[in-house]
């Protein structure tokens, strides 16, 4: 008689393999056999997870279609298992898969694609934050300017491509009726993803502006930001960038470095 | 909307028929404040810290009692208990403050793998013993006391020595925790597995059923035979009306819900389903129409 540890080493090894017979033996065949009864539970895991990640890469799947999403869904199923007992954390390595997925090579925008849904997936369930109050940063001396290090909303992301993935992301929604065409030559999107009243949005932001940001992110200093953004553009005005971030809730807390 | 100063305080189920919160239905709830006696949600979809979620389901918390039912605690695996899991449960409990909380009788991780499935136990004394261990465990983190679900299940294992309704039973007794008695998982196995329904009813105690749930399963055909799965994708069969009207009889009145997961249909779709389930309640008696 097997014991619950080895049971259940059993039946999860036949979960993830297409052999079941150490488990069947342990089951009753009344019926339909153990092995079927296994696949039943195989099914179930693969129509579980394969539905979980189609829930949040939805233009993944229409860009390639059900049958390859079914297909790449099980190829990542394989090789990365579920590590949890909340759904919402299943499927981050997606976007690193289909870089790596031989049959989605013709495909080179699809990983930046799944890196923008889930951006969006995470900022959607991310912490709540106050906004910064703008006056707070009028009662620093503005010889301190360059020493602040700023803080990012937690529903913030930032994420840059090679490819207009936010025109690819918006024609691929269901309610888009205008021109699907996407020139695929045109300059890649820098993107920071905000989440306002609780809804996602896609902002397109100019590289140095986009330099700003990551390099506030990566907890270095205003100072370093600015010069990080002025190697990109000669004109980045500060003044109105950190206004504009402050206002939409991007930089939310600071102190001096 | 803001939760209250002073956080929520527990609101009593009654006994009356609630329905399961989609994300998909949030508006709807909010818009049309239907008349029914609680909304269950599944815990995990708040483990987020934040947004919109949260927003809503203080919205609705704030109208309604609320059951908080989990699928990811793998109660049943012989992995340690998942602590952060645990915690993160605990602290939604505590402030959204529930009346119910309810887990699965089942396992569905090992050697940190999820499966993310409620696989069945066999119905063993080692079985059982880990169990209310595990149920003690997770009622001590929480300091209250959960209800545990019995599941559907497509095998039995050859070893397994107690009748599903005792180890349920047994549980209960031992852990202190209460029953979540799904009537549509017990007619499910009662097909699966070729026993009577009415056996599995027998072997509960009234005061440990504090819940019920109502869902549809689907029949499966294979070559060498059929069998039913339990996918909360339709309506409750008159079947398991039939059997819902026997437990009524049998424990009494109880908070009931209605279940639906996939393929999920407009609101008012699983109020007339609750509406179903509140005229047994009253009468459960009465003929069926």
């Amino acid at each position: 008689m097997p014991g619950l540890r080895e049971l259940q080493q059993a039946f999860g090894s036949s979960l993830g393999s297409d052999d079941a017979s150490e488990i069947a033996a342990l089951v009753c065949a009344n019926g339909l056999n153990g092995n079927r009864r296994i696949q039943i539970y195989r099914n179930n895991l693969f129509v579980t997870l394969t539905d979980t990640l189609r829930a949040v890469y939805p233009v993944v799947e229409k860009l390639v279609g059900d049958g390859f999403f079914r297909f790449a869904a099980h190829e990542f199923i394989h090789h990365y298992p579920s590590r949890h007992g909340n759904l919402h954390l299943f499927g981050h390595e997606f976007a690193s898969f289909l870089s790596e997925f031989a049959a989605a090579k013709g495909h080179a925008y699809l990983p930046d694609v799944a890196r923008l849904e889930w951006a969006q997936h995470e900022v959607y369930h991310a912490a709540d934050h106050a906004y910064l109050e703008p006056q707070s940063l009028t009662a620093i001396d503005p010889d301190c300017y360059e020493s602040l290090r700023f803080t990012l909303h937690p529903a913030r992301r930032l994420l840059h491509s090679a490819y207009p993935v936010v025109r690819i992301w918006a024609v691929n929604q269901p309610d888009f009726d205008g021109d699907q065409m996407v020139d695929l030559s045109a300059p890649g999107d820098c993107v920071l993803v905000l989440r306002i009243n609780g809804e996602i949005e896609f902002h397109t932001v100019a590289p140095a502006e986009y330099r700003f940001l990551v390099t506030i992110h990566e907890g270095d200093t205003l100072g370093r930001a600015v010069a990080a953004a002025l190697d990109k553009d000669r004109d980045f005005d500060l003044n109105h960038f950190l206004v504009k971030h402050v206002q939409n809730g991007t930089l939310v807390e600071f102190d001096l470095a | 909307m803001t939760p209250p100063v002073d956080g929520f305080t527990v609101q009593p189920i009654p006994a009356r028929a609630g329905i399961g919160l989609r994300s998909e239905h949030y508006q709807d709830v909010i818009a049309a404040r239907p008349a029914v006696g609680f909304f269950e949600i599944h815990s995990e979809n708040f483990f987020g810290p934040g947004g919109a979620p949260h927003r809503y389901l203080e919205t609705i918390r704030a109208d309604y009692p609320l059951s908080f039912h989990g699928v990811g605690m793998s109660l049943g695996s012989v992995d340690p208990l998942n602590r952060e899991h645990c915690q993160r449960l605990k602290q939604l409990v505590d402030y959204y403050q529930p009346d119910l909380v309810s887990e699965h009788l089942s396992w569905s991780s090992f050697n940190g793998r999820y499966f993310n499935d409620l696989l069945p136990l066999p119905y063993t004394p080692e079985a059982l013993h880990h169990v209310i261990d595990r149920v003690r465990q997770v009622q001590d983190t929480l300091q209250r006391q959960i209800l545990v679900e019995n599941v559907s299940s497509y095998l039995q294992y050859t070893h397994s020595t107690i009748p599903e309704w005792e180890f349920v039973a047994q549980v209960a007794e031992q852990s202190g925790c209460g029953i979540l008695l799904d009537v549509n998982n017990i007619y499910v196995n009662a097909v699966n597995h070729d026993f009577d329904p009415r056996t599995f009813l027998g072997g509960v105690s009234a005061p440990t059923v504090k819940e019920i749930h109502l869902a549809g399963h689907t029949v499966n055909e294979f070559e060498d035979g059929s069998i039913l799965i339990d996918t909360h994708d339709q309506l409750v069969c008159d079947e398991v009306w039939r059997l819902y009207r026997d437990a009524v009889r049998r424990f009494g009145p109880k908070p009931t819900l209605i279940e639906w997961d996939t393929n999920l249909p407009e609101l008012s779709v699983l109020l007339d389903e609750a509406n179903t389930a509140q005229t047994i309640l009253e009468a459960p008696h009465a003929r069926v129409a």
